[in-house]
This record gives C-alpha cells, structure tokens and sequence, in this order.
C-alpha cells in the first residue's frame, strides 16, 4: 500500500530542491505553486485531521486557491511586468545551492533527532521536511539578488511554518492562527508587488543590492 | 459618572466631523465648535452632582478581561477636570478665526480631530482608575499632543520641536511605567488603591520615578527642554491648551501618585521643593532673556509650575512633620495655582497667538504699539499678565499668598525644614518679582509704544471668536481673584483626597482667604472708584495726545524706544553663572558707522549640558556604528538568521 504522506513529503523535498536549481524565473513560479498546493494537502493525509467541519472545508479550499492559484497568478504578473527571465549572478552558484539544500537536509534530520520530541507516528518525516523548507526559504532570500526571488524564498519560509504547525498541532482547532499567516502573507505579495514594480521603475532592474543607494 | 463618559463622547464625535466633511470648511467648523463647546458644557453639568458625592463614582469595563479599565471621580479629579472643561472649549472657539485658511482643510481637520483626542484623552487621565486605564490615556495624550504640535510639518524648525518633544515625553512615560512596574512588583494588582501597601524604600523610588517622569511632562527645570521648542512650533490654540492644561497633567500624576503612596519621609517634599525653586527662579530668569513672545511664556510656564512644586514641596515637608496648617495652606496654593495657571497662561498664549496671527511676526522686538491696535486683545493680555505676575486683586495672587503662608508656618520647624521653608519664601519673593519685570517687558514692548515696523503699524483687532475666549478667561481671573472662597474650597476638597487619614479643618484657611479677597475687593472698588472719578473730571477738558516716547520732540523714530533686550540685559546679567549669555557687537569704528550691529542670545545651560554631556556622545558612539546599516537586503537576512540561530542555541 503507498502512504500517500510520504509520497506527499518527498514531492515537497524535490520541489525545494528544484527550487534551488531553476534559473528562470516563470519556472520558479510555477514550481512554487505545486509546492503550494502539495504543502496545503498535507494536513488532509494526517491521522487526526480531516474534513471534520463544513470551516476546516472552507479553509482548506481557501488554502488551496491562494497558494495554488492567487499567489502565483500574481507573482507571474510581477514578472511579466518587470520583463525579466532569470536570476543571473546570484551570490551563490546553482550547483552549491543544490548541495546547500542537501546539507539542510541532513541538519534537519539530524536536528528534529536530537530533539527528542514525542511526536504521533509519520509526524517527525513532516518536521524534517518543514525544516528543511524553512531554511531552504531562508536561504533562497540571502543567496539571490532579484526582488522576485526573495518573495519566493519569503513564500517558501511560510510553507516551512505551516508544515510545522501541521506537525506538532494535534487539532485542527489552529485555523485561525493559520489564516492569519496566511493573510499576512497574501498582504506581503502584494506589497512587495507593488515595491517591485517600483523599484523596477527606479532603477530599471530588481536587483536588491541597488537598494544599498537608498542608503542615507 | 456614564453621562460625564458621554459627554467625552460627544467631544470626540465633535472632532470627527471635520475629518470626514472637511470639503463644506466654515459650516462644518461652525458645527464643531458648537458641538465641542455643548459636549464639554454636558460634561461641566454632569459634573456637579458628583462633586456632591462624598464617595468617589466609579465605572468599569471589564471586556479586555485581564486589563479591566476602570474609571473613577473623586474630588482631585474634579478639581483638575475643571481646566480641562472649562479652557479647552474656549480654545476650540477661538478655533474658529484663527484658522481660517480654507486651502488648508484637510490639514485642519485632522488638526480639529486630533485636539479633541487630546481632551478626551486629558479627562481619562484625570479619572483614570487603575494603571492599565492611567497608561492608555496617557499615551494618547501624549501622542495626540505630537501630532498637534507637528502641524506645520513642512518647517525643519517645527519637526524638530515635534521630534523633542516626542523624545522628552516618551521617556517621561519610560519612567512613569517603570515606576508602576514598582508598584506591581510588589502588589501584584493593577488597582491604585493597594500602593500604600509598599515597603517605605520602594515608596520613595516609585515617587521619584514617577517625580522624573511627569517631570518631564510638567517641565520641570533640567527636562523641560521640550516646552520652549514645541510651544512657539505648534499653533496658539494647541500651546494654549498643551500649556495651560495639558502639563498640569504632570502636576495631576505627582498629587495623585503622592496621596497613594502616603509618603512619611520628608526627603520627597524637600526633593520637590527643590526642583520647584531650581524651575521656578530659572524660568522666569530664562523668560526674560527670549525675543520670540511663545518662547518667552513656555518659560514662564517652567516658572509656574515651579511656584506649583514649592507649594507641594512646603505642604508635603508640612505633612510629613505633622505641621498641619502648613500642609494645609502649601497644597491648597499649589492646586489653586494649577487652576489659576491653566486660565492665565491660555489667556496669555491664545492673546500671543492673535498677536502673531495679525502681526505676522513673534518676534517682541518687531512689535509695538498694539494696544491701540487691538484694545481687546491688549487688555486681555494685560488682565493675564498682571495676574500671572501674582498682583491683586488677581486670582494668581491669592494662589502665591496661599503658598506663601504656608511656608511662614513652615518657619515654626527646628532645623533642617527651617531652612528649607526659608529657602521657599526667598525663591517665591525673587520669582515674584522677576515675573513682573518679564511681564512688564512683554506688555511695554508689545502692546505699549510706537509700532517698529510698518507690518505692526498695520494690525488690525481679530475676529470676534478670538476676542471672547480671551475677555472670558480675563473675566475668570478677575472672578477668582475677587470672590476666591469657592475656589479656595474646592482646592482643599482635592487636597483632602491626598491626604486621606489626617484630620483637616479648614476653618483657618478660610479665614485667611476672607481677608484676602475682602482687601482684594476694597482694592478693586478703589481702583473703579479712580477710573471714574478720573472720567468725570477730565470731561469737559481737551486731552492732547502725541506719539508715546515722544517727550516733546516731533522728530524722533520708533527706533529709540527701548527694546526687549536692553530692558532686561541688567537682571538677566546677574544671573550669568547659570544664564549663557552670548552678545555680538560689530562696534562702532567711525564717526559715520555705517551698520552696527547688536545682537544677544540667552542659551540654555541644561540644554547645553545634554548636548555636550549625552548627545554629542552617543552620537559619536554611534556613528562608530553606521557601518551595520550597509543597506544590502541578503545581509539583514543574514542577520536575522544569525540571530535565530544564538537565540535557538543559547536558551
């Protein structure tokens, strides 16, 4: 029998290693929008969760529409608009990156081990995996340059949390917390959609480090 | 104690209503006005039956569960709720002329808006509680006030007063808050009601906190540095009611925490009357010295609650000895002054600002020869002034009497206190007088001579919702200072608040203001008695009237008469250890000079001493910092991480 957890967890692991191995942008995107959808399936293949209530269905489509579908569809307007195609000069190679990506892995294993915690069954795989994420997100804003990108590594961030709290909740009574981030986060596209476009026109690029001449 | 609640209400949907429909500017700053001054009326009418309680009325919301936010009225918060429902309301009528730019509505709106914030906010200080309602009021009074102040933004000047006084009153509440995390240590209850409890060590530093903290609200000498920035910064009506009332909250905070914590060690009056006669004498020295006419009364603001803190400093020494006339007499001066201040210094900033308005300059030695200008306006000032000064048959008499009796009963005490009551009549004797000098220099330069420049010869008496407020507040001057036995009562009634367990009879103290006001009466009568008699003798006769200086000759220019400065160099010069003064004169080489020049500056030696002792310092420090703040986003990641991963691995 296949534990579509496990399938779930390793999807997610490949995304955010793909994630940092793909130059262009548009792909980038559109791999974080799977990562959005698989992350925000997560909770539904845990013992204990489920569609209980006519609010948790409410929430998990909601979930699903703005990770899967709003954020992307904005983030890819964002790049049309900017016209530009692909992350060059990042301050970290590709090829690092992906081996960067596999030591967080490691660490993370090695970390959600030595915690100790007493966690229900399958629950420690989804910590290793958030784990990883987050610090794959973090990462993905310090070694790239392109205003796009540190939003992507921002949404990646969040999608480490989320599975963290899927982890270690043991109800499904944390939706409000839930939304909440992901309100913030919806807020935080947007804003950073519109500095985007700003900073585009400023400067006629997105690369970050000409932020350092706002400088006083 | 809901209605008086309400009546707040009212105030603040007054101030709404120009925010939203600011497009329709005069009608809709007719209904706010109308509005405000029904609300505060509201608030004064439901006042008085609970001024007849004998226990204090309460009123709790209790839906922020563990911060309950209660309200309550006894006679102190009364007696400080009067100056804030009486002043404010004139100064929104005086509102109305005064800001008439309609380019500029949205910006007045929001500056309408935002004024009666600060009352509402003042009136939940004064009936605040407990501590969660005490903090929440008062952070919107002092952030409503900031805003106020920064209502020309545009000017560098003004944003700097803005950012001054932000700083000041921000680490005003830093020490107000610590000193009631003081209190909270160790009773473990947000209520006032149980700080009496405390151990006398932590009494005395709670009082100190809280004395530094609304300190620096109040303007108490080495941190009042704030006031003379943000009152000439901020428009009239903001620093007639910032001045008037709003650092009488300061006042309110030191009576309020003292009555609570039931001090018994004298060392906290002789602190407070310490720093009353340091604020006090420098003040006024201070006021003296300034050439722009707002700068010069927030001065003479430190000045006041400087004679304010000698009457608390004289009645607590008195308290704390068991001299009880003493007590009596010092605190009911000083709460009568808080009362009489807030009516004469509005009076006064409101007239500077119709002066400054119509004028176009605050400069004192650009003006002159107003009172022939604006004869309302001048006499108003005048009314003020001579009250401000501590004459009668003026309310600021009755006040400064009252304290100085205390201090004279203070004189039966051995030793230490002897010196210290001594000290008080000494420095409330030199601040008199140094107050009538200032306030003869501002009356005589401003209002009486020959207009300077072409500009003050121009002016025109302001608008009729300008004159009223200032003739009304003259009136109250003149009506307390005349009849001041209801006054002087309620005074007594608030003093009764702070010194709950002792046994008070005022018999003597209304003795002692019988006699007064019956000598103020009899003055006043004989000086109407004069002003008539001079009228009927003088009617059939022709009075001829030349240009005043003009001594006979024809020929003289505006430009001999004396000058601000030149009026009070002398006095200001005996004080140079503590008064920088910094003269530069070009001198006069020629027969023929071509242009000699003169100039002075009064510096500030406290705010002297921060700059070269603390800020030129920590700016040196930092600027050894700016390297962090490099700009590159990647960075400030990197720093975040960094802190995350100590934070993880460390705790």
């Amino acid at each position: 029998m296949i534990n579509f957890l496990e399938v779930i967890l390793v999807l997610i692991l490949l995304t955010v290693l793909l994630s940092l191995g793909s130059t262009r942008l548009v792909a980038l995107v559109r791999i974080m929008a799977l990562q959005g959808v698989l992350v925000s399936l997560t909770p539904l293949l845990l013992k204990g969760h489920g569609l209980a209530s006519l609010g948790a269905v409410a929430f998990y489509v909601a979930m699903l529409a703005i990770k899967g579908v709003l954020i992307p569809a904005m983030l890819i307007r964002a790049v049309k608009s900017v016209s530009i195609q692909r992350e060059i000069e990042p301050f970290v190679g590709y090829h690092a990156s992906i081996l960067m990506g596999l030591i967080f892995l490691l660490s993370a294993v090695f970390m959600t081990n030595s915690l100790h915690l007493s966690l229900p069954e399958g629950r420690a795989l989804i910590l290793i995996c958030a784990v990883t994420t987050m610090a794959t997100g973090l990462f993905l804003m310090l070694a790239r340059k392109k205003a796009i990108t540190q939003v992507i590594g921002y949404l990646m961030l969040e999608n480490g949390i989320y599975l963290i709290g899927n982890a270690l909740s043991q109800h499904h009574s944390l939706y409000i917390v839930e939304f909440g981030v992901l309100l913030d986060l919806l807020v935080a596209v947007m804003v950073m959609g519109i500095i985007l476009t700003n900073i585009n026109h400023a400067f006629d690029d997105v690369d970050t480090t000409l932020l350092g001449q706002l400088k006083d | 104690m809901e209605t008086l609640l309400l009546s707040l209400a009212v105030v603040l949907a007054a101030g709404i209503l120009p925010l939203l429909a600011n497009r329709l500017f005069t009608p809709i700053k007719a209904c706010y006005v109308v509005l405000t001054l029904l609300g505060c009326g509201w608030g004064i009418y439901s006042l008085w039956p609970l001024m007849q309680l004998s226990v204090p009325a309460t009123y709790t919301v209790a839906w922020l569960h563990p911060f309950e936010l209660r309200f309550s009225l006894d006679a102190l918060s009364s007696f400080f709720l009067i100056p804030i429902l009486c002043v404010c309301p004139l100064a929104v009528l005086y509102v109305f002329h005064y800001m008439d730019h309609k380019e500029e509505r949205q910006r007045i709106g929001v500056h309408l808006f935002l004024f009666n914030v600060l009352v509402a906010a003042m009136a939940m200080v004064v009936l605040a509680g407990n501590m969660i309602s005490f903090v929440l009021a008062w952070e919107m009074m002092s952030i409503s006030s900031f805003f106020l102040v920064l209502h020309e933004y545009e000017e560098k000047a003004t944003r700097k007063a803005g950012y001054i006084y932000l700083l000041f009153t921000q680490l005003g509440a830093l020490c107000i808050f610590s000193g009631m995390g003081v209190g909270f240590a160790f009773t473990q209850v947000l209520d006032f009601s149980a700080l009496a409890k405390l151990p006398e060590t932590a009494k005395l530093w709670m009082f100190c906190l809280m004395l530094f903290g609304f300190g620096s609200k109040a303007g108490i000498f080495p941190i009042h540095i704030w006031l003379p920035y943000a009152h000439p910064a901020a428009p009239s009506n903001t620093s007639a009611v910032m001045s008037g009332v709003m650092i009488k909250m300061g006042i309110y905070g030191i009576a309020r925490f003292y009555g609570l914590l039931e001090i018994s060690s004298p060392l906290a009056g002789q602190i407070v009357l310490v720093f009353g006669m340091i604020s006090g004498v420098l003040g006024v020295v201070y006021a003296l010295g300034k050439q722009d006419i707002k700068k010069l009364l927030a001065y003479s603001s430190v000045e006041n609650i400087g004679i304010i803190l000698i009457g608390f400093g004289v009645g607590m020494i008195g308290a704390a000895e068991g001299n009880l006339p003493m007590a009596i007499f010092g605190f009911t001066g000083g709460l009568l002054h808080v009362l009489n201040h807030s009516i004469f210094k509005s009076l006064l900033f409101l007239g500077a600002g119709a002066v400054a308005k119509q004028a176009g300059t605050r400069k004192i030695d650009l003006l002159g020869g107003l009172m022939k200008r604006m004869p309302l306006t001048g006499k108003s000032f005048l009314t003020g002034s001579v009250a401000i000064s501590g004459l009668p048959p003026f309310n600021g008499f009755v006040s400064e009497f009252l304290i100085y009796v205390g201090a004279f009963y203070g004189l039966q005490l051995g030793g230490v206190q002897y010196v210290f009551a001594m000290l008080a009549i000494l420095a409330m004797a030199l601040i008199g007088g140094l107050a009538a000098a200032c306030f003869t220099r501002i009356v005589g330069i401003v209002f009486l001579g020959e207009p300077r420049t072409e500009r003050t010869a121009a002016t025109q008496e302001s608008g009729w919702t300008m004159t009223l407020p200032l003739m009304l507040l003259a009136c109250c001057c003149l009506v307390i200072g005349l009849w001041p036995e209801p006054f002087v009562q309620a005074a007594f009634r608030a003093y009764g608040v702070m010194q709950a367990n002792l046994q008070l009879d005022p018999a003597q103290l209304l003795e002692i203001t019988g006699k007064m006001a019956l000598g103020a009466r009899i003055f006043f009568v004989l000086f109407l008695a004069a002003l008539v008699s001079r009228k009927l003798l003088y009617r059939d006769k022709v009075v001829d009237s030349g240009p005043t200086w003009g001594c006979g000759f024809t020929q003289g220019t505006v430009r001999i008469q004396y000058t601000g400065t030149s009026y009070a160099l002398s006095m200001v010069e005996f004080f140079r250890p503590v008064v920088r003064l910094s003269a530069h004169y070009t001198g006069i080489s020629k027969i023929f000079p071509a242009n000699p020049s003169y100039e002075t500056h009064v510096d500030d030696v406290a705010e002297q001493a921060l700059n070269s002792g603390l800020v030129t310092p920590v700016q040196f420090v930092l600027s050894k910092l700016r390297w962090i703040q490099h700009g590159h986003i990647q960075l400030y990641i990197g720093y975040i991480i960094i802190a995350i991963l100590i934070a993880l691995l460390c705790i």
